[in-house]
C-alpha cells in the first residue's frame, strides 16, 4: 500500500509542477541556510575529544591580588584564564595527577638542511611527554620522548606529520635531526593529523585553530628562551628584567592539564590544590587567599564560550527561516491537498478510510520533503562554500559536512516537512466524502 | 437490502432546526432497481448521502445489507461503503490523474485484494462496461459516456451488494444518457440491486419502482400512474 | 474600498491568511534584526584607524638564531628600506593598527597604585612612527631621534615622553589640558610627559569580538626602537608603488642579510580586509539570507493567492457578471493581502522588538533602531502588494461568463 501511495504522490505531484517546485524550493532553501550554519555550530561546539572530555582538567589560581582594578583579561572571580610559571613547576613537581603537563603555544625557526628551503617559522608546542598520552595524540613514527628527556632538558622533537612532510617528504624521520635556531633537535616521533577543534587545551588564540607544528620539551624550550606567541599577562610586575625574571614574575602565560580518571582522583586533587594554594600564602607569596578552580574541557570550553556569538545568530536567524520555509510548504501544501479535496471526497466514498487519506497524503508530504532535503544538501555544500570564500580560515576550517551532518539534514528535512504537512493533511481527512454530492 | 424506518435528518443552524429528512421509510429489496424522483430540495441528495453512509443521521433506524449502521464509526462505514456500496455521481468523479484502470483499481485498493485479484476485477469490469481498450487512457481523454461507463465499471468492480447512482445521465447528452441507461438496466437483470436518484421522469418510469420524496418525506409508494411497464424492456431490446 | 466582505471570505479561509501573516511576522522579525547587525559590521569595518592606511605595508621580519648585534642588523634593515626610490620612511616596531596583536597598558595621571587605570595600546614607535603611519598631530611635537630608547631586554625601560590619542588624553585629563601634563604607566612604574596628541590611533585588537572595543582609541605611543629577535618594519611607499615596494623591500632585506624569516608582507588595506573579514563575512550572509527570506516570503503570497484566486474562480465570475470591474478584482486582493500582511507587519514589530531585547541581553547587542523596524515594515508591506499582483491580475482576467457555466 505504501508503494501505491508513493506512486499517487509521485503522480500528484507531477501534476502541479509549479506548486511542487515552489515547496521542494521553500523546504531546500531553508534546509540549505540552516544546514550550513548548524555545521558551523556543531564544529564550534563538539566536544574535541568525547572520549576522555569528563577526565581531562585544567586549572586557574588567582595568583593576582584580586582587588586589582586595570586588569583587561580575566573573569568576574579576576582569575586569569592562564598560570604562571612558579605554579606550572610546583605543580608538575607535585606529580598528583595521572598524566600531566604543563605547556605553551611558541616557534622556532626551521632551517632545512635541504637548501632549496628558505628558514621558515614554525608553530611549536612546548609540553611534557605526558601531553601526547593524556590527549592521545596519534603517531605515524615513533613514539613520544620519554620522561627521562623532559628531566634531562633533551633537544628532542615530534614534528607533525605536516612538517614531517615538508622536510623529509613523509619517510620515517625517526633518529634524524633537525637544525631548530641553530640547534639540532633529535626527532623522536612524527605526530599523525590531530586537530582537535575547538583547539580546547589553548582557547587563548586562535581557538579553532590548528595544533602547532612541532613539539619539544617544555623544560628545553625554556633553556632555549623559546618566545611566547599566545597571550603573555601581567599584573603589571614584570619581574627582574630579562628572561629569568619574566619567566619567575608572576605573569600568566602557560596552559595546564591533568588527567584524573575517577571522581575520587578529582576531589583529591581539588583538595590537594586548595592545600597548595593555602601553603603559598602561608609561605608569603600572596597576601590573600588565593582561588582554585579545576573545570574539565567541557566545563572549560563553556566558560570560554568557544561557540561565537556571531554562529548563535546565524543559527537563530536560519533555523528562523526554516521555520519561515516550512509555514510557506505548510501554506502551499495546505492549497495543493484542499485543491484535490474533490479526489479525495471520491476516495472516501469509495470506501477509502481516513487512515488510508491520512497516509496518503502523508506519503506525499514526506516524498516532498525527501527532495527538500535533497536540495538543501546540496544548497549546504554551497553555503559552506560559501561560508568558506566569505570567512577567516581559522573560521572555514570547521566547514566540513560529515556523516552526521547529511543525515541531520535529511532527517531534519523529512520531519520537518511532514510535520508542516501534519495539518494539511488532517484538514484532507475531515474532508466529507459527501462533498462531491452536495457540491453539485 | 437497504431499508430505512422513520429515519431523520436534521442540520441545526444557531437556532433553528431544520428536517432535510423526517419520518422517512423505504425498504428496497434485493434484485430491485428502485428510482428516487422529487423536486429539487426535497431530501433526495440527502438520503442518498446517508444511503451511501457519507453522512450520518440523526434519528431512526437503517440497515444496509441486514447490518444497523447507526452509530458505527468512520472506519468502519468506509470499510461498509468498500464492500457493500457502488456510487455512480452525475459529474463521473473519476480521478483526473489516474487513467481508466487505476481508477477502478481504487476501491479495489482499499478493499486489500492482492494485485492479481484486482487485475482480474479491473478486466472483468471494463469488460462488462465494453471499455476493455480504454484501461490506459485518461478520464480527459474520453467522452462523458464513457467517463460515466468507467464510474459504473468502478463502482462494480468491488461486487457491492448496492448500487447508489445519483443523476446518472445528469451530465450527458440524449444518445449517451440511453446507453448508461441501458447499462443499469443490464446491470439490473443481472441481479444488481440499484437505487437511482433522479429529477428525470423519463428515466424514473424506467425501473421497477418509483419513490418520491416530497420535503423529506415519502409520499406515494405506488408505481407512476404514467406507468408504460413496457418501457424498460424495450430499451433492452434495443440495447441488446 | 468596504473591508467586510473580504473579512468575511478571509474567515473561511484562516489557516491560509494566518499562515502569511506569521510569515510576514517573522520574516519582519528578522529582516529589521539582520540589517540592523550588518548596518552595524559594516559600520564597524569601516572604522578609521587614523593612519593613511592606503601606501602603508608591514614586514614580519625575523633573526635566526640569537644573534648579537641585533641592533645594527635592524638599524641597517631601515636603513636599506628608507634607501629605497620607492620608500618614503619606515620604522620598527612591536605593533600596528589592523595587526590584531600588541600589548597593554593601565595608564593613569599620577602612581597611586590604587587608583583605576584606563587600558591602552602600547605602540613603539621613534620620530618616524607618526610620518610614516600618516597620523594626525593635533598638540604638542613629534618625538625627538635622541629620546629614542633601545627595547632589547624582557623589562620596559622607562619612557620620559610620550604621545597619545585625544580620546585618551580627554579621559586623562577632561577639561582639554593634557599637553605637557604627567602620565603614569604600570609597567614601566614611572611618570611620562604627554608631549603630543594625535587625532587618532586605533588599537589593534579591533574585530567585533575583539576585546579592544572596550578601548578602541586608547593609545599611547612610546619613543622605544624594538630590538628584538623578531618585529615589525611598517613602511610608506610613494603613492601608486605600494605594491612593487612590498616586492622590492623584501627583496631588499634579503640582499642586506639571508639568515632572516619572512613571515609576511602585507599592506594595511590587506590587513583591514583580513581582520574584518568575518565581521563582514557576517554581514553579507545575513545579506544573503534576508534575501532568500523575502524570496521565499513573496514566492509563498503567489502560491497561496494562486490557490484561492483558483478556488474563487467561479465567484469571481458571478462578481464580473455582477458589474465588478478588473480593477475592483484586482483592488479585492490587493486589499486582501494588505489586511492580512499589515496584521503580520504589527505582529511582526512586536516580533522584532522582542527579539532584539533577547540579542541585547545574551549578546551585548546594542538596542535596535526603531527606523529599521519602520522600513523593515514598509518593505514587507510591500512585497506583500507586489506578491498578489500578479495572482490578482490572473484573477481580474476571469470572464463574466463562467458565472453562467457549471462549475
Amino acid at each position: 500500500m505504501l508503494y501505491y501511495y508513493f506512486g499517487l504522490a509521485v503522480r500528484s505531484l507531477k501534476r502541479n509542477l509549479v506548486l511542487t517546485a515552489l515547496m521542494i524550493a521553500a523546504i531546500g532553501v531553508g534546509i540549505g541556510a540552516s544546514m550550513t550554519t548548524l555545521t558551523l555550530f556543531r564544529a564550534m561546539g563538539t566536544d574535541p575529544i568525547p572520549h576522555k572530555s569528563r577526565q581531562l582538567w585544567t586549572m586557574q589560581i588567582g595568583n593576582w591580588p584580586p582587588n586589582k582594578v586595570t586588569v583587561a583579561t580575566g573573569d568576574e572571580e579576576h582569575l586569569q584564564p592562564q598560570i604562571g610559571y612558579p605554579d606550572a613547576i610546583a605543580l608538575m613537581n607535585a606529580h598528583r595527577g595521572r598524566r600531566q603537563s604543563a605547556m605553551y603555544h611558541g616557534g622556532r625557526t626551521v632551517i632545512p638542511a635541504n637548501s632549496d628551503l628558505k628558514p621558515f617559522e614554525a608553530a611549536t608546542r612546548a609540553a611534557y611527554t605526558d601531553f601526547f598520552r593524556m590527549f592521545d595524540v596519534p603517531f605515524v613514527y615513533g613514539e613520544p620522548w620519554p620522561a627521562s628527556d623532559d628531566a634531562n632538558h633533551s633537544e628532542v622533537v615530534v614534528l607533525s606529520r605536516e612538517l614531517n612532510d615538508k622536510l623529509f617528504g613523509g619517510a620515517n624521520s625517526v633518529g634524524k635531526t633537525v637544525d631548530l635556531d641553530g640547534k639540532n633537535f633529535r626527532i623522536v616521533g612524527v605526530s599523525d593529523r590531530w586537530n582537535p577543534v575547538p583547539r580546547f587545551f589553548d582557547l587563548n588564540t586562535d581557538k579553532y585553530g590548528k595544533t602547532e607544528q612541532m613539539f619539544i620539551p617544555f623544560t628545553t624550550a625554556i633553556d632555549e628562551q623559546m618566545e611566547m606567541w599566545g597571550n603573555f599577562n601581567c599584573d603589571g610586575d614584570l619581574g627582574t628584567g630579562g628572561w629569568e625574571g619574566r619567566i619567575h614574575s608572576e605573569c600568566v602565560w602557560i596552559q595546564y592539564w591533568v588527567e584524573l580518571p575517577t571522581a575520587a582522583d578529582v576531589a583529591q586533587y581539588r583538595s590537594f590544590l586548595a592545600n597548595y594554594a593555602t601553603e603559598q600564602r602561608r609561605t608569603g607569596r600572596f597576601h590573600w587567599q588565593p582561588l582554585v578552580r579545576l573545570r574539565n574541557v567541557r566545563e572549560w570550553l563553556a566558560y570560554n564560550h568557544v561557540v561565537s556569538d556571531e554562529a548563535r545568530i546565524l543559527v537563530l536567524v536560519s533555523f528562523s527561516f526554516l521555520f519561515v520555509c516550512l509555514l510557506n510548504a505548510m501554506g502551499l501544501m495546505l492549497a495543493k491537498i484542499m485543491g484535490r479535496s474533490g479526489d479525495i471526497a471520491v476516495r472516501r466514498a469509495l470506501g477509502a478510510s481516513r487512515g488510508a487519506i491520512f497516509m496518503q497524503c502523508l506519503t506525499e508530504t514526506a516524498v516532498v520533503g525527501f527532495a527538500g532535503g535533497l536540495l538543501g544538501l546540496g544548497l549546504t555544500s554551497l553555503g559552506l562554500l560559501g561560508l568558506r570564500a566569505l570567512l577567516s580560515d581559522e573560521i572555514s576550517r570547521l566547514s566540513n559536512l560529515d556523516t552526521v551532518d547529511i543525515t541531520i539534514a535529511v532527517a531534519l528535512a523529512v520531519v520537518a516537512t511532514t510535520l508542516a504537512g501534519l495539518y494539511p493533511t488532517w484538514r484532507a481527512t475531515r474532508v466529507q466524502p459527501a462533498w462531491q454530492l452536495k457540491a453539485q | 437490502m437497504l431499508k430505512m424506518t422513520h429515519l431523520a435528518k436534521a442540520y441545526r443552524t444557531e437556532v433553528v432546526e431544520t428536517y432535510a429528512l423526517r419520518d422517512f421509510s423505504i425498504d428496497v429489496r434485493e434484485g430491485e432497481f428502485v428510482a428516487v424522483t422529487g423536486p429539487s430540495g426535497s431530501g433526495k441528495t440527502t438520503f442518498l448521502t446517508i444511503a451511501g453512509l457519507l453522512e450520518e443521521f440523526t434519528g431512526g433506524e437503517y440497515l444496509l445489507d441486514g447490518v444497523n449502521v447507526r452509530g458505527l464509526d468512520d472506519n468502519r462505514r468506509s470499510r461498509l461503503r468498500n464492500e457493500k456500496i457502488g456510487f455512480i455521481f452525475q459529474a463521473f468523479n473519476l480521478i483526473p490523474d489516474l487513467n481508466v484502470g487505476d481508477n477502478v483499481d481504487v476501491p479495489l485498493r482499499y478493499r486489500g485484494f492482492n494485485a492479481a485479484e484486482r487485475q482480474r476485477r479491473i478486466r472483468d469490469a471494463l469488460g462488462r462496461v465494453g471499455l476493455s481498450a480504454r484501461a490506459r487512457h485518461y478520464p480527459a481523454e474520453l467522452s462523458g459516456g464513457q467517463q460515466q461507463r468507467v464510474a459504473i465499471a468502478r463502482a462494480l468492480a468491488g461486487a457491492p451488494r448496492l448500487l447508489l447512482a445519483d443523476e446518472p445521465t445528469g451530465n450527458l447528452d440524449t444518445q449517451m444518457a440511453r446507453g448508461v441507461m441501458e447499462l443499469l438496466e443490464e446491470l439490473h437483470r443481472d441481479g444488481a440491486t440499484i437505487v437511482m436518484v433522479t429529477h428525470d421522469p423519463e428515466l424514473a418510469v424506467r425501473a421497477q419502482r418509483e419513490v418520491h420524496i416530497v420535503d423529506g418525506q415519502v409520499v406515494d409508494l405506488a408505481p407512476p400512474p404514467r406507468l408504460v411497464t413496457g418501457g424498460g424492456a424495450a430499451s433492452a431490446a434495443t440495447g441488446t | 474600498m468596504d473591508v467586510y466582505p473580504i473579512l468575511a471570505a478571509m474567515r473561511r479561509n484562516k489557516v491560509g491568511a494566518i499562515l502569511i501573516a506569521v510569515q510576514i511576522a517573522v520574516t519582519l522579525a528578522i529582516l529589521c534584526n539582520a540589517l540592523f547587525l550588518i548596518e552595524q559590521r559594516v559600520a564597524l569595518s569601516k572604522r578609521p584607524t587614523g593612519a593613511d592606511e592606503a601606501d602603508v605595508f608591514v614586514i614580519d621580519n625575523g633573526w635566526v638564531g640569537q644573534p648579537n648585534d641585533l641592533e645594527a642588523r635592524i638599524d641597517g634593515d631601515l636603513a636599506a628600506l628608507r634607501s629605497l626610490p620607492g620608500v618614503v620612511d619606515a620604522y620598527v616596531t612591536n605593533s600596528y593598527p589592523l595587526s590584531d596583536s600588541g600589548s597593554t597598558e593601565g595608564v593613569g595621571t599620577n602612581l597611586d597604585p590604587n587608583r583605576p587605570l584606563t587600558l591602552a595600546a602600547l605602540y613603539f614607535a621613534g620620530p618616524q612612527g607618526i610620518p610614516t603611519l600618516g597620523l594626525k598631530l593635533v598638540a604638542g611635537r613629534n618625538f625627538t631621534p635622541s629620546e629614542v630608547v633601545a627595547m632589547n631586554d624582557y623589562s620596559v625601560p622607562k619612557a620620559p615622553v610620550v604621545i597619545i590619542t585625544r580620546q585618551l588624553a580627554d579621559k586623562l585629563y577632561p577639561r582639554g589640558d593634557a599637553l605637557g601634563k604627567p602620565m603614569s604607566m604600570q609597567f614601566t612604574k614611572g611618570m611620562s610627559t604627554i608631549v603630543g596628541i594625535v587625532d587618532r590611533l586605533q588599537v589593534p585588537w579591533v574585530s567585533a569580538n575583539g576585546w579592544g572595543s572596550k578601548f578602541n582609541d586608547n593609545s599611547v605611543m612610546v619613543p622605544f626602537k624594538l630590538v628584538w629577535h623578531g618585529g615589525h618594519y611598517v613602511v610608506r611607499a610613494r603613492p601608486g608603488q605600494l605594491a612593487s615596494m612590498m616586492r622590492a623591500g623584501e627583496d631588499k632585506l634579503f640582499a642586506v642579510n639571508r639568515a632572516r624569516v619572512i613571515d609576511q608582507v602585507r599592506s594595511l588595506p590587506q590587513a583591514r580586509a583580513e581582520i574584518y573579514r568575518d565581521d563582514r563575512g557576517l554581514a553579507v550572509i545575513l545579506g544573503v539570507v534576508c534575501a532568500a527570506l523575502l524570496t521565499v516570503t513573496s514566492f509563498g503570497i503567489v502560491g497561496l493567492t494562486s490557490y484561492w484566486v483558483a478556488q474563487r474562480r467561479k465567484q469571481i465570475g458571478i462578481r464580473r457578471a455582477l458589474g465588478a470591474t478588473r480593477q475592483g478584482i484586482v483592488r479585492y486582493f490587493q486589499t486582501e493581502n494588505l489586511l492580512i500582511a499589515a496584521t503580520g507587519a504589527a505582529v511582526g514589530v512586536a516580533l522584532a522588538i522582542a527579539l532584539n531585547l533577547w540579542m541585547v541581553t545574551s549578546f551585548e547587542l546594542p538596542r535596535l533602531h526603531l527606523g529599521y523596524v519602520v522600513a523593515g515594515a514598509l518593505v514587507v508591506l510591500l512585497l506583500g502588494q507586489a506578491a498578489v499582483l500578479w495572482p490578482a491580475l490572473r484573477a481580474a482576467s476571469v470572464p463574466p461568463a463562467l458565472a453562467t457555466r457549471a462549475a
